[in-house]
């Protein structure tokens, strides 16, 4: 009987994670294990949570509400819309959440750009941090990539050495903090992920003409590859869930092109001392190919380091006459703008660098109107009328 | 009374062989295949030429089967799983699931020769887009098209201009926890790099590689002739990227021999992904007592100098099911399988009987 | 090997092999570390092998071989053009040439290494940041000196960054010195992690002037939150 060559491609093919087949530990029963021994307490993940599959098949729980947010020094400082998108979702949704002054940031931007740290140093950052969040009862929910990634690092080197636990201990003593690791490490794009429908049943804007690229973060899915989130459905389980999924599920488009694994260019310290090779890279490997072979509205990412690399190197390239001009969104801004955020007031475009006016009209936004409203504000604030914008204000 | 009998569980080339050398000996035989043909991996993934004879797989297999079938020394029960087993060396009592039915076999010693299935190539770090690309096949896949004489791009059905093997898909990697080398897939693409050349003469043919692993005579039957006669080309490094370009793939990798990074575009890539052990393997390991390996293969004791004993007095294990095998490996413990398996019913038999 | 250039110092190979000790003296060394067969995955996802004349590859080459020499050059030249951005993790077996790095620059700067000097070199202000505030990006970095690629939008920002700052509904982000408002204890508590994890000494190796400054701002600090410095010394 002659074959059916064309039932041989993908279609015919249905991948199916099976965690049997995978042969490490479960993370999880390693971590609690340790709490079994004394060696620390576990921060449970608090109901309700949404129960995802990892990349090795493994549940991973992600919180819905009840969340400690730590936040992104890079957000915070650069794309101050990021984090207010993430928190205005928060608010629409009804989830509770907590925004502390008892955070630092993880400080493995400084680590992974200088090496003027250490594991130790590294690792007590890390649990100062989860203490602080574990004293509120709120869950840590973890804005960067870079934090996720590290603290995922932190995690496994805990895991491995018990002097390291040690060092940690003696200094979380000195603070008087106990020693807390928390059941999951959650980025706030699982979060978006778990949350998806949720947004997408809050939607005011139709968003079937907009076509966006997205480009992984590094630190989320290639360093401890295990805690990032697959689905079948999504590039046939093949590449990381989160944010396709939730473009997919606002109705956007969704254009591949052939760079996807590329890094951005970030480099930490390249960004900040050496941005000859964070441009050519965010531009050559990233943002003309993307024009090139999908020619994007937008192109939509999960962490701090890419929106600024990739949105901050277009510049320069364009002074080049290099085909770039791509407006770059985290997906929780995109989300914000779907429930009829404010462009200005909540996801703060004013400070993103390539042109998002385009992109704003297309999605049927007046952006004109809401810069005379922004403005309108910033005029308020200089006459001293009001002190500061208020989350009020920001929905007026 | 002991049983005179030896029950042999799987049909693949371990487990006819197996079956020959019993049916040679004179000792009644029972054969317990899952599937509805004997022949096991190379009639059920259809495979074309066998390595590294090119013989046709169909008529070799056939040959190898032809003096089982109507002996009545030899009972052969198709589309049928073993589900309980009592009794020991000499006396074990297995119960035979087959069409809703079941039936009681004795046995006085057990062959398992339940071979092995291909790594999927979904699986956690090394995603080749298999289950993204059309054109994106595994050697198993690259058989059933060669078999046909019709190697071509599943996405459209026209023949390829440039095919590329990927090398260790699932063998050799720590983070997926499959350490071990697959053993046949370095011999296996090399013949398949020769029949497209053969098949598809405008062709160009890549296979990227860590080490070539052609084992004495596949060195001068197989590598020499792919290289030589047949043009094919031999990178040294390993793919870490397949992406779409058009209707093409590209791949990404490092030529690590010039140490530098490449890009290739190809028609057809072919995964050659590598050995685990078959869920019927893992499953008959669990159900007979069997101690695994860590890889889930069924551990045998004694190596290097004994290769089909396992834990359990009277059961034995012979080919793939016992780690990375090739066909001469496979044959070569079904024979050494029956050997042991009768001597040991010669000690049970009653005096006088052996 | 061993082509020093002036970039960095010639040393006696005893001293290449101390300094090689200590990156394996790294507790992290073994898990970052097993063996290479020079299969180029890292190679071909890394990001700065595109650009500069750096492979991973090598990296863990010269490890595994224990060529002190090889390192020794490597841990001067090649270390400083690493994205860590840690694609090379995809490594099959389970090597991380992105760790070795980490591990490699942290001995260069424990070690006071002019190479690591001069690759800290305009980056201190950052550092003075990140241990200083416990936050790394503050708004108020955004110059035009100091991004003038980024063009005029820096300098738009700038301008009005106290007004912008106010213009957020989250009350932690009114801030312009930090990226969220920090409480004290909590930067008490930071500064504690680095005086007794050694970090103050590995800044004090790279750059005396910016020690000095951090020392003045941090003492005070540590002193009102009654933490016993002379206790915490390691042993």
């Amino acid at each position: 009987m002659p074959i059916d060559v064309a039932a041989m491609g993908k279609s015919s093919r249905t991948f199916h994670r099976d965690p049997q087949t995978v042969k490490s530990r479960p993370l999880r029963d390693r971590v609690l294990e340790l709490e079994a021994e004394g060696e620390w307490i576990v921060h449970r993940v608090p109901e309700p949570y949404v129960e995802l599959e990892n990349k090795f098949g493994r549940v991973k729980k992600v919180p819905l509400g009840h969340t400690w947010h730590h936040k992104s020094c890079g957000q915070c400082g650069h794309i101050p819309g990021y984090s207010t998108s993430i928190f205005w979702l928060h608010r629409k949704l009804g989830l509770d959440y907590r925004d502390p002054r008892d955070q630092t940031s993880c400080t493995a931007w400084n680590y992974y750009a200088s090496a003027t740290s250490n594991s130790a140093a590294q690792a007590a950052v890390a649990l100062r941090n989860f203490a602080a969040a574990y004293e509120t009862g709120y869950f840590p929910l973890i804005h960067c990539a870079t934090s996720y990634g590290h603290y995922k690092e932190v995690r496994e080197e805990l895991l491995a050495s018990p002097q390291l636990r040690g060092e940690v201990r003696r200094i979380m003593e000195m603070m008087k903090k106990p020693m807390v690791m928390p059941e999951e490490i959650v980025h706030y794009s699982e979060w978006v992920h778990a949350a998806r429908h949720q947004v997408a049943a809050h939607k005011v804007l139709d968003l079937s003409n907009i076509v966006a690229t997205v480009h992984p973060a590094c630190h989320y899915h290639k360093l401890v590859a295990e805690d990032a989130i697959y689905d079948p459905d999504i590039y046939g389980g093949q590449r990381t869930a989160v944010v396709t999924a939730t473009l997919k599920a606002l109705g956007a488009q969704v254009a591949d092109y052939s760079t996807w694994f590329d890094c951005c260019g970030f480099g930490f310290r390249h960004i900040l001392v050496q941005r000859d090779f964070t441009r050519s890279f965010a531009v050559q490997r990233k943002i003309e190919v993307m024009k090139e072979e999908a020619n994007p509205d937008v192109t939509i990412t999960h962490d701090t380091g890419c929106v600024t690399t990739l949105d901050q190197s277009q510049f320069a390239a364009r002074a080049h006459q290099r085909k770039v001009g791509i407006p770059v969104l985290s997906e929780a801004q995109f989300c914000a703008l779907a429930m009829g955020a404010h462009p200005y007031r909540v996801c703060q475009l004013h400070w993103h660098n390539t042109e998002t006016r385009p992109l704003l009209e297309k999605m049927g936004i007046d952006h004109q109107a809401r810069w005379r409203e922004f403005e309108a504000d910033v005029e308020r604030l200089k006459r001293g009328e009001i002190e500061y914008l208020t989350w009020e204000d920001a929905d007026a | 009374m002991p049983s005179e009998r030896v029950l042999i569980i799987g049909g693949g080339p371990a487990g006819i062989e197996a079956a020959r050398s019993l049916a040679d000996l004179g000792i009644p035989l029972t054969i317990i295949e899952s599937g509805e043909r004997l022949g096991g991996m190379p009639i059920t993934a259809h495979y074309a030429a066998l390595t590294p004879s090119f013989e046709d797989a169909e008529q070799a297999m056939g040959r190898m089967i032809a003096p089982l079938l109507g002996n009545p020394a030899i009972d052969v029960h198709l589309q049928s799983t073993i589900t309980a087993l009592r009794g020991a060396a000499g006396n074990f009592a297995l119960t035979v699931a087959s069409d809703g039915t079941q039936a009681e076999v004795e046995a006085g010693a057990i062959i398992v020769a339940t071979g092995f299935q291909h790594f999927d190539p979904g699986r956690e770090t090394q995603m080749y887009g298999y289950y993204e690309f059309d054109d994106v096949i595994t050697l198993a896949d690259s058989e059933r098209l060669l078999k046909e004489h019709r190697f071509v791009r599943p996405s459209d059905g026209r023949p390829p201009e440039r095919v590329a093997f990927i090398q260790c898909v699932g063998s050799r990697d720590r983070q997926i926890g499959n350490e071990f080398c697959s053993k046949v897939c370095c011999g296996v693409a090399s013949k398949q790099a020769i029949e497209i050349r053969q098949q598809l003469p405008d062709s160009k043919v890549f296979i990227f590689y860590i080490d070539m692993r052609m084992y004495g005579y596949w060195e001068n039957q197989i590598y020499w002739p792919a290289q030589e006669k047949y043009k094919v080309n031999f990178i040294r490094g390993i793919v870490a990227e397949v992406l779409k370009k058009g209707d093409r793939l590209v791949i990404r990798g490092e030529d690590t021999t010039l140490g530098r990074p490449m890009e290739i575009v190809v028609d057809v890539l072919v995964l050659s992904v590598g050995m685990e052990p078959s869920k019927g393997t893992r499953e008959i390991a669990k159900l007979l007592g069997l101690p695994q390996n860590k890889y889930g293969f069924i551990e045998t004791q004694g190596a290097p100098l004994a290769t089909v004993v396992t834990a359990v007095p009277g059961i034995f294990a012979a080919g793939s099911c016992t780690g990375p095998a090739d066909l001469e490996d496979c044959v070569s413990m079904g024979a050494a399988a029956a050997l042991k398996a009768t001597a040991l019913l010669r000690k049970k038999a009653p005096a006088g009987g052996g | 090997m061993g082509c020093e250039t002036s970039k960095y110092a010639a040393v006696s190979y005893e001293e290449k092999l101390r300094l090689f000790e200590q990156v394996k003296g790294d507790e992290r060394f073994a898990h970052y570390l097993y063996g290479c067969y020079e299969c180029g995955v890292c190679v071909a996802v890394c990001p700065s092998a595109r650009f500069y004349d750096f492979s991973p590859r090598w990296i863990a080459q010269a490890l595994a071989r224990e060529d002190a020499d090889l390192v020794y050059k490597f841990m001067n030249e090649d270390v400083w053009d690493c994205s860590q951005c840690f694609s090379c993790d995809k490594c099959p077996r389970k090597n991380s040439p992105g760790g070795l790095i980490t591990i490699l620059r942290e001995v260069a700067v424990r070690n006071g290494l002019k190479s690591a000097k001069d690759a800290l070199e305009g980056y201190g202000r950052i550092i003075y940041k990140i241990m200083s505030t416990g936050t790394q990006v503050a708004p108020d970095m955004l110059q035009p000196a100091a991004f003038p690629d980024w063009g005029p939008h820096v300098k738009e920002i700038s301008e009005n960054l106290q007004w912008w700052r106010r213009a957020l509904p989250p009350e932690t982000l009114h801030t312009t010195e930090t990226s969220w408002d920090v409480s004290e204890q909590t930067l008490r508590e930071l500064y504690l992690i680095w005086h007794v994890t050694g970090v103050m000494e590995m800044i004090k190796e790279v750059d005396e002037g910016l020690h000095m400054i951090l020392m003045d701002v941090m003492e005070e600090k540590l002193e009102e939150a009654g933490f016993d410095l002379e206790a915490t010394e390691e042993d």
